[in-house]
């Protein structure tokens, strides 16, 4: 029995398009339970919205309104704020699914594969340097890498320092979901083995609790990460619109 | 020793001194946090939400030892 099994991705309808193999794997089927559900749910909860919310209504738009105050108006602003809206909600509720699938017991964490959040990580990368582009032309671009309060001298260092850290933002963005949700599924799959390890039933008193306790855990983290994840691609789309220097 | 020994030492060793720091850091950053929320209780929920942000930071530099300890272990 291998540790890392339950990342192991099988193929379960082979589709191969021009060479490009878009073949529906455990990770596809996952991701695309997380996303009906969530989008049946949201239906759900926002069918005949009235002016005065009721219970139901009142749930969707407290989510709207978390996002909308606490990840869009706080990293990018008021004035700006409104049009980024969709894409940050979009990216907290898409990984908030994601990762709250991987908790129901034979589905597969989409965000524990790499290749999932190394995707979105790219598209905020881009949003980032385009929108950098739009809003301040050429002269963005050059002022993201080298900063005018600096002294001229100092470009040698710090041209380079600037090039890295836009690399490794969105580098940094993707290892940190990937890594968070590895490790939390690892943890309970290693408490678990220790059972079939010590090959006595007894073990399983103290790992039992200790495995609901992690589990719950996993909730937690579950919530932080896509909080985590929207907050800061919010906060690197913020800097493009309103740069600080 | 040969390299396959060596890889699951250095595993274990890049896990544990790769999580001294970020220990060190979270202990330090939530310490600060209650700090100033039981100094000024209205800023509570500012404080939380920076402190979450900058737990999420210092707990990926963890991550990246963890990272890099499943290579050691599965690649090399």
């Amino acid at each position: 029995m291998h540790v890392l099994e339950h990342f192991y991705i099988e193929v379960i309808i082979p589709i191969k398009v021009f060479g490009i193999d878009i073949s529906i794997t455990n990770l596809t089927l996952s991701m695309f339970g997380a996303a009906v559900l969530f989008l049946t749910l949201f239906i759900l909860l926002a069918m005949k919205p009235k002016v005065v919310p009721g219970k139901r209504q009142a749930v969707i738009e407290m989510l709207l309104m978390f996002i909308k105050r606490n990840l869009v108006y706080t990293m990018i602003g008021k004035k700006e704020g409104d049009k980024w809206v969709p894409l940050i909600g979009g990216m907290f509720v898409f990984v908030l699914s994601c990762n709250l699938i991987g908790l129901i017991p034979g589905a597969y964490t989409p965000t524990s594969n790499p290749m999932v959040p190394v995707t979105l990580a790219i598209i905020v990368f881009f949003t980032v340097q385009i929108t950098n582009i739009r809003m301040h032309g050429f002269k963005g671009l050059v002022r993201t890498l080298a900063p005018a309060a600096v002294p001229s001298w100092m470009y040698v260092i710090v041209v380079p320092i600037e090039a890295i850290s836009m690399i490794a933002k969105p580098f940094s963005l993707f290892i940190r979901l990937t890594a968070n949700m590895l490790a939390g599924h690892t943890i309970i799959y290693v408490l678990f083995g220790l059972i079939l390890y010590f090959e006595s039933y007894l073990i399983a008193i103290p790992i039992v609790p200790f495995a609901v306790i992690m589990t719950l855990f996993e909730l937690f983290v579950s919530a932080i990460q896509a909080y985590i994840f929207a907050v800061l691609s919010a906060m690197y789309i913020g800097e493009a619109v309103k740069p600080k220097h | 020793m040969d390299p396959k020994t060596a890889a699951l030492i250095a595993a274990g060793f890049a896990m544990g001194i790769g999580s001294i720091g970020p220990s060190i850091a979270i202990g330090n950053l939530v310490g600060k946090a209650l700090e100033g929320m039981a100094r000024q209780p209205e800023a509570g929920g500012q404080i939380q939400t920076a402190m979450f942000i900058g737990v999420a930071f210092a707990e990926a530099i963890a991550l990246y030892a963890l990272v890099v300890a499943f290579l050691l272990i599965f690649v090399a």
